[in-house]
């Protein structure tokens, strides 16, 4: 310590290298950052990822179409539905097919739940983080139920594999659509509970307002999406400025936030959370009648019941079985709307039934340096507060 | 704009420094050099009728076994938030000298998948602040996703048989 003209004590700088993660409860995963720290304050950050990567990308260029539909469900855990969603209109794109109402509509359900279960473990390890440790249970219990919901339509309680080239693995029954039914009847006043507990509470306030602030400009130049980006004020969704799977018959709002901090972000997404819901319950209105999957016996497996007295529907059943399906030469790229922002696939087709490359735009990955950027200056607490704000998934993050 | 308009001002404006463009399946598509994408990419930011602010992403792709020139690409996302259009960049990269600037000055987002491209396909991403590697070890050797590294065969590190093992990794990759 020096003194200066004025008499006040100066302290030299006297940086420190502190290594967070991979193994550490608040970094969601296997996410490693070294800090550098000068004191309480975090001077620069440096994101180390990889730990988690299981070359997927690599593994599809030698798995068929209908084999990367399994393998998209483990990039974000968290919501299947959405990557397979993604995956499945790229190549439909690809092969210029439509899928039926019906198919879109329980499309869009199922990608719903996901992204409302997805933003409650979101919400309950980002509470859990900050030290709200009620809210971790509570949202558990509502997770649990999609989770259920999940396991009654595709037999998976996670990895669902539930969207299909040219529509989805089966039909929905009464039961099903009267339990959904029931949990969307329920969940709203469970939204409002968790508000109770957060919005208003002076330690949630302290501990995330004007905290990682990222403004407008910023978070559009270091290609934020998602939540994060509209928590910044822009107003970007792709459900509705790209509407896709029939998002246009749904009538929604798109949160967005003012500041940009950690408290905008939770902000937007709990009224995501409701807006999920607004939709599922109008999707379940207005769930068309119809096939759940289009009557093209080279994309989608024929009907069961026809095996026995077509011939036709035999040899397709056998060739699509033993080979796949044939997607014509080009490439595409259809972004859609995850809980964590744009997911895409860019599909490069050869002609064969095998991909010739496949690339996930992966939201988590394109966020971490503008993540790191925004530590630059906060106190260490305010670090997992950041990383839980931001919503990484490690599996999409390293593919 | 639509798709065509797009592809028909780059057209007008920029015609001497693209190679060809089109429209695919609804999305405007432009062919670029690598010693033009830069000025491309500046331009399709800061004009004001496209402002293209957002990057989406950036892929690299190998053609190796299309048998084309130039062997590799790498393709650029662009969104424009407060016009709701987008645009996609596919430059030709050559096998000799993979050499491509980078576009990290415009957009900040681009840092990650221009590592990323470094590391997944060996590309040298020229003026990028810290070009190493970022999803493999730093002592990995070889590039994952170009064709010719094998999919299956990982390098042993001890076998009795080692001779035997080394050509299998040295050997081409895996048929379908």
């Amino acid at each position: 310590m020096t003194v200066t003209e004025q008499g006040l004590l100066e302290r030299e700088k006297d940086s420190m290298t502190l290594n967070m993660g991979p193994q550490h409860p608040s970094t969601h995963g296997v996410f490693r950052v070294v800090l550098e720290m000068d004191g309480e304050l975090v001077d620069s950050a440096e994101p180390h990822i990889g730990f988690l990567h299981t070359g997927i990308e690599k593994t599809s260029e030698a798995k068929r179409y209908v084999h990367v539909i399994p393998m998209t469900d483990r990039l974000d855990y968290l919501s299947p539905p959405g990557n397979n969603l993604a995956f499945c209109l790229t190549v439909e794109k690809l092969l210029q097919t439509d899928v039926p109402e019906r198919a879109k509509f329980l499309r869009v359900i199922m990608c719903e739940l996901a992204r409302m279960a997805s933003h409650l473990v979101w919400l309950a390890t980002h509470a859990l983080d900050i030290g709200a440790m009620t809210v971790f249970l509570y949202c558990w219990r509502e997770r649990e139920m999609i989770l259920d919901l999940n396991e009654e339509i595709s037999g998976v309680r996670m990895m669902t594999s539930y969207i299909r080239l040219g529509g989805v693995a089966k039909d929905s029954t009464p039961g099903w659509l009267q339990s959904v039914h029931n949990f969307i009847e329920y969940f709203p006043a469970k939204i409002d509970e968790y508000e109770r507990l957060l919005t208003h509470n002076p330690i949630w306030l302290d501990r995330t307002q004007n905290i990682g602030v990222m403004s407008r400009e910023e978070a559009i130049n270091w290609s934020m999406s998602g939540p994060v980006l509209r928590a910044s004020g822009v107003n970007w969704d792709l459900r509705k400025q790209r509407p896709y799977s029939g998002y246009e018959n749904f009538e929604f709002e798109v949160p967005t936030g003012k500041n940009g901090d950690i408290y905008d972000r939770y902000l937007v997404r709990v009224a995501e959370l409701r807006q999920s819901h607004e939709i599922v319950k109008q999707a379940l209105k207005k769930l068309p009648t119809g096939p759940y999957k289009v009557d093209d016996n080279k994309i989608s497996l024929p009907n069961r019941k026809t095996l026995k007295s077509s011939m036709e529907a035999l040899i397709h059943h056998f060739k699509l079985v033993s080979e796949g399906v044939s997607v014509p030469k080009g490439e595409t790229y259809v972004p859609v709307e995850g809980p964590r922002g744009e997911v895409g696939f860019y599909i490069v087709s050869d002609g064969s039934n095998v991909p010739s490359r496949v690339k996930l735009r992966a939201p988590s990955f394109m966020a971490i340096p503008g993540m790191c950027k925004m530590m630059e200056g906060c106190f260490i607490a305010d670090v997992v507060g950041i990383i839980g704000s931001i919503d990484i998934v490690m599996g999409e993050v390293d593919r | 704009m639509t798709s065509e308009e797009i592809v028909k001002k780059v057209k007008t404006d920029q015609g001497e420094a693209i190679h060809s463009s089109e429209v695919n399946l609804g999305d405007s598509v432009l062919f670029v050099g690598p010693e033009r994408i830069h000025d491309i990419a500046e331009y399709l930011k800061n004009d004001p009728d496209l402002n293209f602010d957002y990057l989406s992403n950036i892929t690299g792709v190998d053609y190796l076994n299309e048998e084309r020139e130039p062997r590799f690409e790498v393709v650029y996302e662009l969104h424009s938030i407060e016009k709701n259009h987008s645009i996609r960049i596919r430059v030709g990269l050559d096998e000799e000298d993979p050499t491509i600037p980078t576009v990290s000055d415009l957009w900040k987002g681009a840092h990650y998948p221009e590592r990323e491209l470094f590391d997944m396909f060996g590309f040298n991403v020229e003026g990028h602040s810290n070009l190493s590697r970022l999803i493999m070890p730093e002592e990995w050797e070889g590039n994952p996703l170009r064709k010719d590294y094998p999919l299956t065969i990982e390098d042993v590190t001890f076998s009795h048989n080692r001779e035997f093992k080394q050509d299998l990794v040295k050997s081409k990759p895996p048929t379908r």
